[in-house]
């Protein structure tokens, strides 16, 4: 019996995996650009229903033909979320297309490029694991971990250093270090589970989430509060020790040097996972763990480093939100590492494709704050699109379906990948049977 | 055998119970209350004592019996789930569903009123029940007809009512939270509802045909298929069933106290995650279900008793507890019995 289990996971992974790993880039692209605009579809009627049984004074939008007053604009809600995020490029209802005050250096577009930076680090963080054939979900817990890492390590050090410049590049490394280390631990712990008690580390990983926050909160309630705080906080990490915004404003909380780190741990992982050995051992087996196995790769080891490795980058994250937006560890985390799951599932787990799906999840981010502030539409409805833009790229079939049915993608035959689901799916066949 | 627990035999129930965790489940939580018991005897006015105390109290059995029915009734819709062939992770998504339209329909009917004679706070059940299967619909069809990955798709459940739960609520109340009901379903009807549901899951699982076609579709989906059976079929019933008890949980949850809270991880706190950890800990019986359930849920009663008692363990590091069991008896349990075919996707040979 404990046979056939041992059998039976990596099999059930390398389903899961395989249809990330082995359609065709195009393809991928397509599916994705699609799952993105049918997720605004049908956020778009949920903000019309939403806006008929809401109550107001007055209709925000009224529908033409039938007269419906709406209490929300469906359509001023995705022009003030795309065009808010990046600073309102586009002069919306005046008579020239493109608004001549515009500079990309302003506040909203900032703070989306703040969101994409922090994306970055907690999409690659997903994705490696994925390649490894393992689902992490537990960016969330490494990146609060890593982060009140880093806090605390700034705060230890920055006493013994002179104030200034060269103390502030030092107090980066050590913090993005610690940052890196108490993520990468707190990764290893669900990657030893699976490789070595065979504990499922989707459970595990959502389990550590909570205890994550749950552990970090009390840390700091009890024994790092900042006196006098209202909130729970540690205090201040010292203003030298901060990434500073530079061209983008103050308040933005971007620094672009982040950003920068960020695109070349994007290269880095990218050729890491592409053309090392190491990195070729974790594709392998996460496709196939069997074959991995009997090409000598240990799968136990190659586990706990991928989950370790995940884990480090998403406390990197952490570190990059406490040095660079927040400046402290605060209660509260924001859902940077859920966010990450989409980022890395729309960029079909693949290092390059983080860059775009980081910037998109940071314009709806982004985004957001502008529906706060300019409409009365709620902004969890960016929420429910992360969940649908998920939900509908993990169907692919179904957008296959809908090419065959309509012939979109050229006459039969005519594109590779969107018109001949057979040629992929014998493919995923003979990979997991093998 | 790592476990000397297991060993141990039950009369009664040694019939009833196949699996060694079950066994070792109940023989060591029969064997650690009754420690608990006996130390709390001896010495009254210990910690020891105040501790026997909050567990053997009434009002800790009624606070547990209201936190195990999220638990067991979602662990129990999602052993149907994964017994097919479905593995259902979006019981989360579920709970949180089912816990918001139930109040909502409710406020809705308004307490007090009747709708053909049904009254609101039932009503609130229905409609909760309805949400929940209709969301677990959607996940159906996504998973057996567009062959989506189970874990993401299952995901996306979560994440999908994470984010419409308390936007529906801003959308109608103003605000995540909603505003109290002011009147709730007592703990008596939770209790008859988790042992009606646990009674009728086991039978149907273990004594009807239909349980026979739903082990099938997730051992061996091409053998039902030989006879004649649909496994799309099988697979919906399976997937809609865990929709249908987790709708009944989620909604027992909210009604419960008559509000539905969406802040954060909103007012489920990941029970559907622990509750897929209840059936796999119960080995997908549904009385180890019961048993996991209630045995997560007990420690989180038990432990807003020591927290009303002043006992000044911070509450989060105590809420903590849990989770770390999950996580403990995984990795001590580890592999279980998953169904051969779960989490693969079938294609009818015709």
């Amino acid at each position: 019996m404990s046979e056939s289990d041992a059998d039976g996971r990596p099999s059930v992974v390398a389903r899961l995996v395989a249809p990330f790993v082995d359609r065709s880039v195009a393809e991928r692209l397509v599916i994705s650009v699609a799952a993105i605009l049918l997720s605004i579809v049908i956020g778009f009627a949920i903000v019309l229903v939403s806006g008929r049984i809401a109550e107001c004074t007055t209709a925000a939008w009224t529908m033409p033909l039938t007269g419906l007053g709406f209490c929300y604009d469906p359509v001023e809600v995705y022009v003030v979320l795309f065009n808010g995020a990046l600073g309102y490029p586009f002069a919306v209802g005046d008579p020239g297309l493109l608004n001549p005050e515009w500079t990309p250096f302003n506040l909203s577009f900032g703070l989306t490029l703040s969101e994409t930076t922090l994306l970055i680090f907690t999409g690659l963080s997903v994705a490696v694991a994925f390649r490894a054939g393992l689902f992490n979900i537990g960016t969330q817990g490494q990146l609060v971990v890593g982060a009140l890492a880093t806090a605390l390590s700034v705060l230890a050090v920055a006493p013994l250093l002179p104030a200034g410049r060269i103390a502030g590049v030092v107090l980066v490394v050590i913090g993005a270090a610690a940052g890196a280390v108490a993520g990468g631990f707190w990764g290893a712990i669900p990657g030893a589970l699976k490789a070595y008690a065979d504990a499922n580390e989707v459970i595990t990983t959502i389990m550590l989430n909570f205890v994550a926050a749950n552990v970090a909160y009390v840390l700091v309630l009890e024994v790092f509060r900042a006196e006098g705080s209202s909130v729970v906080a540690t205090r201040y990490v010292p203003e030298y020790a901060q990434f500073l915004p530079w061209l983008f404003p103050q308040s933005s909380d971007f620094a672009l040097i982040a950003l920068l780190v960020g695109v070349v741990f994007i290269g880095a992982l990218y050729y890491f996972v592409e053309h090392t050995s190491l990195g070729y051992d974790l594709r392998t087996s996460g496709v196939q763990a069997a074959a991995a196995e009997y090409g000598g790769v240990n799968a136990k080891q190659t586990t706990v480093r991928a989950m370790t490795l995940s884990g480090a980058l998403g406390g990197l994250g952490g570190s990059v939100w406490v040095l660079m937006s927040e400046g402290r560890w605060m209660a509260s985390v924001p859902d940077l590492g859920f966010d990450g799951i989409t980022v890395s599932i729309l960029a079909g787990n693949n290092p390059i494709g983080v860059l775009p799906a980081a910037f998109l999840f940071g314009v709806l981010k982004g985004g957001a704050l502008e529906i706060g502030f300019r409409t009365d539409v709620p902004t969890e409805l960016v929420a429910v699109l992360r969940g649908l833009i998920i939900l509908f790229v993990a169907m692919p079939e179904f957008f296959r379906m809908i090419g065959r049915y309509t012939g979109v993608g050229g006459p039969p035959g005519g594109v590779p990948g969107t018109t001949e689901p057979d040629e992929t799916a014998g493919g995923d066949r003979g990979e997991t049977d093998a | 055998m790592r476990n000397p627990l297991a060993a141990a035999s039950i009369p009664i129930l040694d019939d009833l119970i196949e699996s060694d965790y079950v066994r070792s489940l109940v023989v060591g939580t029969a064997g650690l209350l009754a420690l608990l018991g006996a130390f709390g005897l001896a010495f009254p006015g210990s910690v020891a004592g105040d501790l026997a105390g909050i567990v053997f109290s009434t009002s800790t059995a009624t606070s547990t019996a209201r936190l195990a029915a999220p638990i067991v009734l979602a662990g129990l819709g999602g052993i149907f789930a994964e017994k097919s062939g479905v593995i259902n992770i979006g019981l989360e998504g579920l709970l949180i569903i089912s816990a918001f339209v139930s109040v909502y329909a409710a406020s809705v009917v308004g307490i007090g009123n009747a709708v053909l004679g049904v009254p609101a706070l039932a009503v609130g059940f229905l409609a909760g029940i309805a949400a929940s299967t209709l969301l677990s619909a959607l996940f159906a069809v996504v998973c057996i007809e567009f062959k989506a990955d189970q874990i993401i798709a299952g995901l996306a459940v979560w994440l999908i009512a994470l984010g419409l739960a308390p936007f529906m609520s801003t959308v109608f109340f103003g605000g995540v939270n909603t505003p109290n009901l002011g009147a709730n379903v007592g703990w008596r009807y939770s209790t008859a509802m988790v042992i009606v549901a646990t009674v009728g899951s086991w039978w149907l699982l273990n004594q009807t045909g239909f349980g026979k076609h739903l082990r099938a579709a997730g051992e061996n989906p091409k053998a039902l298929d030989t006879v004649g059976v649909s496994v799309s079929k099988v697979r919906y019933a399976g997937v809609l069933l865990s929709g249908v008890l987790s709708g009944v949980g989620g909604s027992a949850l909210a009604l419960s106290i008559g509000q539905f809270v969406g802040s954060g991880e909103t007012m489920v706190q990941g029970k559907g995650f622990i509750a897929i950890v209840a059936y796999l800990f119960g080995n997908y019986n549904p009385l180890g279900t019961l048993g996991a359930g209630v045995l997560f849920a007990g420690l989180d009663a038990t432990q807003i008793r020591l927290q009303q008692l002043g006992y000044a363990i911070p509450d989060t590091l105590v809420q903590t507890i849990p989770y770390v069991m999950v996580i403990v008896v995984l990795a001590l349990v580890g592999r279980t019995q998953i169904p051969e075919a779960a989490g693969e996707h079938y294609e009818t040979e015709e």
